[in-house]
């Protein structure tokens, strides 16, 4: 090659520091140009919104803690440190995967094509990790358990001071674990699946702990032996969970048992060891280039011999009084709706609350009088509630699931009021599938709801279906964001999207709520239906004049909602 | 004469300060296998984004069948096929589902839609695994899903934004035969590649954009005798009578890629 005189090697040193270096200036530099768009300020205004939120619980809680740990260290009740400990290891473990929405997760695995050690990988991965809001608050909060100790009794400061460090260190690799195993099983579908299935499940089963005790707590109390013996082994075997020990550490020097303190430390920090351990496999599986493409899986799972049929294909359905188009929207919105785990989820969470009502206290106080439960009356309109609030997850960003089909919209002669249109009718569809689903649930659990009171739910169901429908098609729009459900923290909807919707929903419910007082007080519920009836009648109008200026809208719209959708990450 | 199939007069589209595309006139007469040519950030795609109703120019006027984009633009999708980048699928969608779904868009009857769909699904060799959703399909397998949607309505003119990309012989192969069987029987093929031996084999006509502008134009024998006759003019002897440039030496000539020997990167091994 002419003019290749002196070919160079590539560096024989990188330098680590220049690494992070890098990747902080990266980080940075991606934070300040998503402020060049207004849509990308909007965001920071959210965040920083956000970020009020952690700092009031940040620093709420760690007074809290600090004035709990105080007064149990001053009446010599140390052992009892793990109770709050418990709260704040839940926190620490369970609040990420839950609230991905207020996250920002940045794929570090991306890094991986640049010449980093595996040590600076793994460095990066617990640096990241331990700068996340849950991270920084479970410090914060772990602090404030230490002083409160040390306060309470100085002698014990400088073991508090030891084992809170090695319990935030567990904490840390334990979340840093739990994210990079979920990522492992995230990136393929089918294990996405099972994944969350099993999480959903999770959820279901956790809110029934409260419900279920405060029902049978009474009848279990005549079974105390039992009972006592299982909370006696289950107490037995907390001793061994970390925060049982970091309790039974701290009870143990503050007897002057320093021995027995040191056990106790030492196997939190062999539960440590483990716990580096585990994420150290996973993290060098990573570094070594593991391929979790869906291509893999395919190949896999590929059948040895194709047999070659002749393709069959159902005609699509039809809506009647709809054209085609929104017909066809619609059956596909279905489909894919059908084909979606956690969207499925989202039909049966308004049932189990539904459940979870009917075996409340208050529910509980009612039974028996007419062969079954009232619930008080109001579990139906707080069903259909919540089936709004989980819809909302659909209307706000119609189009993140979809991400690159929306250029198919763009170039398909059909104009954004059908496709609108026909999103809507499907959320509307799922909305009075969901409602009716409520309402068979109130019917098995106790008795149909009142006429009044389902005539004036009924009602307000529909204002609340309008008005966020308005609402949802102006965000879907304005701000979508692509829906990526193999990736931890892009599986929901911009931050802005969230507070409106959010703000909506305080709004309708707020307005509804009164309607149902007022109407409660003046001794005729079917009062609130008229009342809500015209507000639908009001929010209609608005969804009607939307859609006929939507086109517009989304034609203005077009290269910013290509531009997200589209996007890799 | 007939309105060419597409044209624009004085095509531009600016981001802020950057110039796009420049005062772009095209013309494609109907029946052409057309091949839009440009170097990486030439303005090919955002060209075939504003043909397609994917991008609003910022100036100028397009034409597609003699109709104009901005003011007709659903009639004019009605008659147009698109292969955008990055395909425009649904994923959890199977490829049945999906084609079928496209028809309906396009206004199909149910019956004629799920007929074609599955016609076009043993053409493009997808009608082996009815259950599959497209998120599975390999990358070949969607291209020639997102070709088969793109068709489906029997469009006047089809635009394909790099329609080979990362399909393998075999496919390519269906493809290419599907393209040649569309231009006989009248349509209009509107194609932007980097893999200049293909255009070359396929298109009778060819434009090169570069920097935003248009800066060649004309069936590749214009092209050629027009390069020829330049290089002649400016170096004599530089092309010997009666060689045949290829379009890859036409290209280079024209968007001015080569390098002289100094500006080469003398630290790569």
């Amino acid at each position: 090659m002419a003019g290749v005189s002196s070919a160079a090697a590539p560096p024989d040193a990188i330098g680590a520091r220049e690494q992070f270096a890098a990747i902080g200036q990266l980080r940075w530099r991606i934070f300040v140009n998503s402020l060049r768009t207004l849509r990308g300020r909007l965001e920071a205004v959210s965040w920083v919104l956000m970020g009020l939120l952690f700092a009031g619980l940040g620093i709420g809680g760690t007074a809290g803690l600090a004035t709990v740990s105080y007064f149990v260290t001053r009446r010599q009740h140390v052992g009892w440190i793990a109770l709050p400990l418990w709260v704040l290891f839940l926190y620490w473990q369970l609040f990420p995967v839950m609230a991905t929405a207020f996250t920002e997760n940045f794929d570090l695995s991306n890094f991986l094509r640049f010449p980093i050690r595996y040590r600076s990988y793994f460095f990066i991965r617990m640096a990241y990790g331990a700068l996340d809001p849950t991270t920084v608050i479970g410090t914060l909060w772990l602090a404030g358990i230490a002083v409160g100790i040390g306060a309470g009794e100085p002698g014990l400061f400088a073991w508090a001071a030891l084992l809170a460090i090695t319990f935030g260190a567990l904490n840390i690799l334990l979340a840093r674990a739990i994210f990079a195993w979920i990522e492992r099983w995230l990136a393929r579908r089918k294990s996405r699946e099972i994944l969350g299935l099993v999480f959903f499940l999770f959820i279901i089963a956790f809110q029934f702990v409260g419900p279920v005790l405060g029902r049978y707590g009474n009848r279990a109390r005549h079974a105390g032996a039992e009972l006592t013996a299982v909370a006696g082994h289950l107490l037995q075997a907390e001793r061994f969970t970390p925060p049982g020990l970091f309790g039974r550490a701290l009870s143990a020097a503050a007897q002057g048992s320093y021995g027995a303190a040191l056990g106790s430390w030492a196997l939190e920090c062999g539960y440590s060891a483990i716990l580096f351990w585990v994420l150290d496999v996973r993290l060098r599986a990573q570094y070594r280039g593991e391929n979790l493409s869906e291509g893999a899986a395919r190949a896999a799972a590929a059948p040895k011999a194709k047999v070659k049929t002749k393709a069959t294909v159902r005609e699509g359905i039809a809506l009647p009084g709809f054209s085609g188009p929104v017909a066809a929207v619609f059956e596909k919105d279905v489909r894919s709706f059908l084909r979606s785990g956690p969207m499925l989820f989202m039909l049966v969470m308004p049932i189990v609350i539904t459940i979870l009502f009917s075996l409340g206290p208050s529910a509980a106080r009612q039974a028996g009088h007419h062969g079954g439960p009232n619930f008080g009356g109001f579990v139906f309109p707080v069903g259909v509630a919540y089936a709004v609030l989980l819809m909302s997850n659909l209307t706000y960003n119609s189009f993140g699931m979809v991400g690159g089909g929306i250029q198919f919209y763009f170039v398909a002669p059909v104009r954004f009021r059908q496709i609108f249109l026909a999103k809507n009718l499907t959320h509307g569809a799922l909305l009075a599938l969901e409602t009716i689903l409520v309402w068979g649930a109130v019917c098995l659990m106790g008795q149909p709801p009142p006429l009044g009171l389902t005539l004036a739910t009924l009602s307000g169901l529909l204002f609340a279906a309008f008005l966020n429908f308005c609402v949802g098609d102006l965000l879907s729009l304005y701000s979508p964001r692509k829906v990526d459900v193999s990736a931890f923290g892009r599986q929901r909807s911009t931050g802005i999207s969230a507070l409106a919707a959010t703000g909506v929903q305080v709004v309708v419910f707020g307005i509804c709520a009164m309607t149902f007082i007022f109407a409660r007080l003046a001794g005729r519920m079917w009062v609130a239906a008229p009342i809500l009836l015209a507000l639908a009648a009001a929010a209609f109008v608005g969804y009607r004049i939307l859609l006929d200026h939507i086109d517009r809208i989304a034609i203005s719209r077009r290269e910013a909602l290509i531009t997200e959708l589209c996007r890799a990450q | 004469m007939d309105a060419p199939a597409i044209s624009t007069e004085h095509l531009s589209r600016h981001f802020g300060s950057l110039v796009a595309v420049e005062d772009v006139n095209l013309r494609v007469a109907a029946g052409q296998f057309f091949g839009f040519l440009g170097p990486n950030g030439a303005g090919k795609s955002t060209t075939i984004k504003m043909l397609t109703g994917l991008l609003a120019p910022t100036s100028g006027r397009m034409e597609i069948l003699g109709l104009d984009l901005v003011q007709n633009p659903v009639e004019v999708k009605r008659q147009i096929g698109v292969v955008p980048e990055g395909m425009a699928l649904f994923g959890r969608l199977t490829g049945a589902e999906y084609l079928n779904f496209v028809g309906r868009m396009y206004g199909l009857g149910r019956e004629t839609a799920a007929k074609r769909t599955a016609e076009l699904l043993e053409f493009m060799q997808l009608a082996d695994q009815p259950k599959a959703l497209i998120t599975d399909y390999s990358h070949g397998m969607q291209k020639k899903l997102a070709l088969a949607a793109a068709v489906i309505h029997g469009p006047k003119i089809l635009f394909l934004d790099e329609p080979f990309e990362g399909v393998d012989a075999i496919a390519s192969g269906t493809l290419k035969s599907m393209l040649h069987g569309m231009i006989a029987r009248g349509a209009t093929i509107f194609l932007t590649s980097h893999v200049l031996e293909i255009v070359e084999r396929l298109c009778s006509h060819v434009a090169i954009i570069s920097r935003g502008r248009l800066v060649a134009q004309g069936s590749l024998e214009e092209l050629r005798a027009g390069v020829q006759a330049q290089s002649a003019q400016a170096e004599p002897g530089a092309t010997a009578p009666g060689e045949k440039l290829t379009l890859e030496e036409i290209f280079l000539r024209v968007v001015g890629g080569t390098r002289a020997a100094e500006q080469e990167l003398s630290w790569l091994g």
